[in-house]
């Protein structure tokens, strides 16, 4: 240790303040292990799914037994552990672990043997970077770790070479994240111009001095400057990218469509759900700077993240209409759904009826809970999206023709994810959106527009959820009777039943997410009054410089 | 034993989702029809059980509030036989099921009918599997709706009883039966995101006048008693921004009056009803009828009218008319219709506006001939729609201008048939009379200068009279287009066509004759068979009112 002091390595981290990110370690682990699979085994695509699978149980397991503990106020300028990240870990490992074996299910024989080790790296790779996304705090550790998540995703997207749509779905998506991605480190630049800081959350260096966080400083020198807007805007074009927010949602259709669709449903919850704990995150972290307190800033932001929202969910609803390939559909679905839980992250402030409201932890919490549904609603759509497709070759939703007659087991599973997504009880897609519209509810105020338009969707969405369901049962086809694969049917049982006990156990559910929805506090812990003076008094020139 | 009296109504309503169960197991076809039937009649027998646990002895009169079961267990203005469970503790939701003299009726309606119509589905061959299943699921739904007390629990049946019937209509219902499907379900979905809404609304203002506790950390209530206490309304006048007559508390009533008058249905939320029956099987068509519509019916009295009764009474002119045109409206369709099941269909929509028409008025008479009115066209409604199976099956078409004769092919046939049209029509002496009379008694009783409408000043003689008048005509189209087509199916020289018609056979009698023997005994002894049940629990609502 002495050797390392004497050349100036300025920390190097304890197991203690490392232990909360063991599941990332095992990640980097699970991607080494799976490149260096095709050393010991001839057919490594098989053994590759297996170390990858083994190494998301171990990652998950060993996760939970450490909990969620407290961030190192070393590491706290850097990435966080608080409950919500430990909680977005969890389900991610648990969905991708679903999206593994989905794999095995749908389209594990279609991949070039020997290709597995290149697939299951960037899985992992993708993963690593929505599991940091979780954790970012700081600028550049959002920036990094949204191109780890970006950058695999591209390749992945583009991972069926000989196919044209894959590979135009895989350019289309670089090109739009190429562009966003600029936008948002221009973005992300000017807020580090303004307030002089990268990290979001106040801190205490290691030599006991104050370092006044993003949210902190923004908060105190208030109003609204060009630099700010520019700079909020950049991040939110970075961000809403990743969600598939409108206007920034013309890849998703198009990359779902191409990509093999274990990669689409990847995407359609990992890296929507990723980018919404990480938009939580910076804005909530704002908004507790600002005290929950309406002002120009955090209300401004509010109305833009709503009204995306709210547009978000319209848009993906009416264009799910005219589709007709059931991927292309669940792509505007998942928009659609990702527009709801938009919604929830513009409860920035408190209005003056709801005094015992805490707008971070509701919408945490609504998110959280919407996102353990929906990953379960998702997975066992496209796996039975990806079942059929094995079978008949379709993804035409009229090749669902008959399915309740040719498939009797796969069609239930089928309509209970439509039911659910749509909505209705007895699932769990219900008890999700109730959650939401509770939240919105509690605040009143404007988000009343919002609740409004969360409903008028809910209907608007009833159809095309309903023609799946109608093309099954209703319409009738002499097309071929068919089982569909063990595992593939298994886990969309396993979903379909999840649904159907998170709908009679919400009140677990809900316990769990209410446990898990404290995010780490934007101000400083150990900062004495003295070196927060300081601090203050640092900040005043640049705050000056403000047009 | 004492398993059995505790939890009767919750073997009731699960009762029929383990006949599905069984039902989707059974091997044949006939092993499935039986289990099914079989299932619908143990329901059945459980259900008459009831009587013998419900005591509706007088009235109390210091009973202090509308159904809560306080000091007076005795009385059926209070809820009796309530189980309660905890399901939801962070929203305070529970399971919580319990009868009381409006929804006994309905639930005898029920199971009673859904026994004839699964009698009546004998001959269904398509996937008979997954009918009876889909029929014996949607039974559970209809008896959770009208036993429940919680709201939130009453919201998750009224949707549960969606799925089902958008099946039913969808798979086995004639050729335009994906359009009718979706048609029924989407506009029914509109309406219950506006009950969602008010749901949550509720509650949340249900927080203020249940505050957390020492005893009970989780403030707030979806107990529907609770909610329609005195004291409930006293404390939500002073939460609720603008009180109880203010914009707030009349957009919850009108998002739950939209929400059940879709389901009623009411002009101009009618029209999903005409294609629902007309692509429907028989016996779901009945239920349709029968039951599915008496949900939106029982949601105004059970939850929309008791929680906003300040609101109900300023916004009543509304609502009258509303129910006024539909009964106009809907018996002027009537009578243009040729095809026989569309004509039932929309006097299904007529005689639902005696309900509307009759929960406006807010008078004692009103309210309860609203609530004959139901099981009245519960009954009738469902006899008409086999009567029109019946014909349909032999001749494979409705059309009304094609038909006649029938009297001298099929005797015991139009005997039944008459028996129904008169009935619904409104023959004194049968029990479509009853309903009518009290509704338009009850209306005309709100002119009077201490009915409720009067009192508050809301009313004028004007209007109440005009209303009366005008709704008394309905009674005057209905028996025109119903003698009208009595004579157009059942008279006139035999026809060629239909002369190798069987006559009823015995299952058709089966159905027939239960539903006969009610529409007379309703008819003739209607305080026993149902005013007995109501009159104390409508005149306990009445407190909220006054």
């Amino acid at each position: 240790m002495t050797f390392l002091a004497s050349i100036g390595a300025p920390y190097i981290p304890g197991w203690v303040e490392l232990s909360p990110f063991i599941a990332d370690l095992w990640l980097i682990g699970t991607i080494v292990a799976v490149l260096l699979t095709p050393f010991f085994v001839r057919r490594p695509n098989a053994a590759c799914g297996l170390v990858a699978l083994v190494g998301l149980g171990i990652a998950l397991v060993s996760l939970l037994t450490v909990g969620t503990g407290n961030t190192s106020e070393k590491f706290r300028p850097m990435l966080v552990t608080d409950d919500v990240a430990f909680f977005w870990k969890v389900l991610l490992l648990i969905f991708v672990m679903g999206v593994v074996l989905m794999w095995f299910s749908t389209t594990a024989s279609t991949l070039h043997e020997g290709d597995g080790p290149e697939f299951f790296a960037l899985l992992m790779a993708a993963t690593l970077g929505m599991s940091l996304m979780g954790s970012a705090s700081n600028l550049l550790m959002l920036f990094m770790s949204v191109e780890l998540a970006s950058l695999p995703s591209y390749v992945l997207a583009g991972f069926r070479k000989t196919d044209r749509i894959g590979a135009e779905a895989s350019l289309k998506y670089v090109l739009f994240g190429a562009a966003t991605s600029a936008i948002m480190v221009y973005g992300l630049s000017m807020l580090y111009g303004l307030y002089g800081t990268l990290q979001l959350y106040s801190s205490t260096a290691a030599d006991g001095s104050y370092v006044a966080g993003l949210a902190e400083v923004m908060a105190r020198t208030g109003g609204i400057s060009a630099l700010l807007v520019v700079g909020i805007f950049g991040l939110i074009v970075g961000i809403g990218f990743k969600v598939s927010a409108v206007p920034f949602h013309f890849w998703c259709p198009d990359v779902f469509e191409g990509a093999s669709i274990d990669v689409s449903t990847f995407l359609s919850v990992a890296s929507k759900g990723a980018a919404l704990v990480l938009l939580l995150r910076v804005m909530m972290a704002i908004a507790e700077q600002f005290g929950y307190e309406p002002n120009a800033i955090t209300t401004s932001i509010a109305a833009v993240i709503g009204v995306i929202g709210a547009i978000t969910a319209t848009v993906g609803n009416t264009a799910a209409y005219v589709q007709t390939n059931i991927k292309r559909l669940l792509a505007y679905s998942s928009i659609a759904h990702a527009g709801y839980m938009l919604c929830a992250i513009s409860l920035l402030s408190r209005t003056s009826t709801s005094t015992d409201f805490y707008p971070a932890r509701e919408a945490a919490q609504a998110i959280l809970l919407y996102l353990a549904v929906y990953l379960f609603m998702n997975l066992g759509a496209f796996t039975v999206a990806g079942l059929v497709h094995r079978e008949t070759g379709s993804e035409q939703i009229s090749d669902y023709a008959g399915l309740g007659r040719r498939s009797p087991l796969l069609a239930a599973c089928m309509a209970v994810f439509m039911i659910s997504l749509l909505g209705l009880p007895p699932f769990a897609g219900f008890v999700a959106k109730l959650n939401l519209l509770w939240v919105l509810f509690q605040n009143g105020g404007w988000w009343w527009g919002l609740i409004i338009a969360i409903a008028v969707n809910t209907i608007l969405s009833a159809y095309f959820y309903f023609r799946v369901i109608r093309v099954m049962y209703l319409d009738s086809s002499t097309a071929p009777a068919f089982v569909g694969n063990p595992l593939g049917l298994g886990l969309s049982v396993v979903c379909s039943v999840a649904l159907l006990l998170m709908f009679v156990g919400f009140s677990p559910l809900s316990n769990v997410t209410h446990r898990y929805d404290r995010l780490e506090s934007a101000a400083a812990t150990g900062a004495g009054p003295p070196a927060a003076q300081a601090s203050r008094a640092a900040m005043a020139p640049r705050a000056a410089l403000q047009p | 034993m004492d398993f059995l009296n505790q939890h009767l109504l919750t073997i009731l309503i699960f009762l029929p989702t383990l006949g599905a169960v069984l039902t989707l197991l059974a091997r044949g076809r006939d092993a499935v029809r039986w289990t099914a039937i079989t299932f619908t009649a143990i329901t059945f027998v459980i259900s008459l059980l009831l009587f013998a646990t419900f005591s509706w002895r007088g009235p109390e009169p210091d009973a202090k509030y509308a159904y809560a079961a306080g000091d007076s267990p005795t009385s059926n203005g209070t809820v009796q036989m309530v189980e309660e469970a905890s399901w939801i503790p962070a929203f305070n939701v529970q399971y919580k099921v319990g009868i009381d003299g409006l929804s006994f009726p309905l639930v005898l309606l029920s199971t009673f009918i859904c026994l004839l119509s699964a009698i009546a589905s004998w001959n269904i061959e398509k996937m008979s599997k997954g009918y009876f299943a889909l029929f014996l699921f949607l039974e559970t739904g209809i008896l959770g709706v009208f036993l429940s007390l919680d709201f939130f629990l009453f919201y998750v049946f009224f949707e549960v009883s969606l799925l089902p019937m958008y099946f039913l209509i969808g798979i086995w219902g004639g050729p335009r039966k994906e359009y009718a499907a979706i048609k029924f379900f989407l506009y029914t979905l509109v309406g219950s995101i506006g009950l969602l809404i008010v749901l949550i609304g509720t509650y949340l203002y249900s927080r203020g006048v249940y505050p957390a506790t020492a005893t009970n950390p989780v403030s707030g209530t979806f107990d529907m008693v609770k909610m329609a206490s005195p004291e409930f309304q006293q404390k939500l006048a002073e939460i609720l921004p603008g009180g109880l007559t203010g914009g707030l508390a009349k957009t919850f009533f009108v998002l739950l009056m939209v929400g059940f008058l879709i389901k009623v249905p009411a002009v101009p939320f009618h029209t999903w009803l005409p294609d629902a029956h007309v692509e429907a099987p028989t016996p779901i068509s009945m239920i349709l009828a029968a039951i599915l519509l008496k949900m939106g019916g029982y949601g105004i009295f059970r939850v929309a009218y008791p929680l906003f009764p300040e609101a109900a009474r300023e916004l009543w002119l509304v609502f009258a008319i509303v129910g006024v045109v539909s009964i106009i409206y809907g018996a002027l369709c009537a009578m243009s219709q040729t095809d026989f099941k569309k004509l039932v269909a929309y006097s299904s929509v007529s005689h639902m506006g005696f309900v509307t028409l009759g929960a406006a008025m807010m008078t004692t008479a009103s309210m309860n001939g609203a609530l004959f009115m139901m099981i009245a066209h519960g009954i009738t409604s469902a006899m008409m729609f086999f009567v029109v199976g019946v014909v349909y099956e032999r001749a494979h078409h409705r059309e009304l201008g094609r038909m006649g004769g029938l009297a001298t092919t099929m005797p015991v046939y139009t005997g039944f048939s008459t028996v129904a049209c008169m009935a619904n029509l409104g023959l004194p002496g049968l029990c479509g009379f009853i309903g009518e009379v009290m509704v338009l008694l009850g209306t005309f009783q709100a002119a009077r200068s201490d009915s409720i409408l009067m009192r508050s000043g809301v009313a004028t003689h004007t209007q109440i009279y005009t209303l009366a008048v005008i709704a008394c005509f309905g009674v005057v189209l209905t028996a025109g287009y119903m003698l009208w087509t009595i004579q157009r199916v059942f008279f006139g020289p035999e026809r060629a066509e239909y002369r190798g018609f069987p006559e009823v056979d015995q299952r058709e009698i089966v159905v027939l004759t239960p539903l006969t023997v009610m529409a007379i005994l309703l008819g003739i002894l209607p305080t026993i068979f149902f005013f007995a049940f109501t009159t104390n629990t409508v005149s306990a609502m009445f407190k909220l009112f006054s």
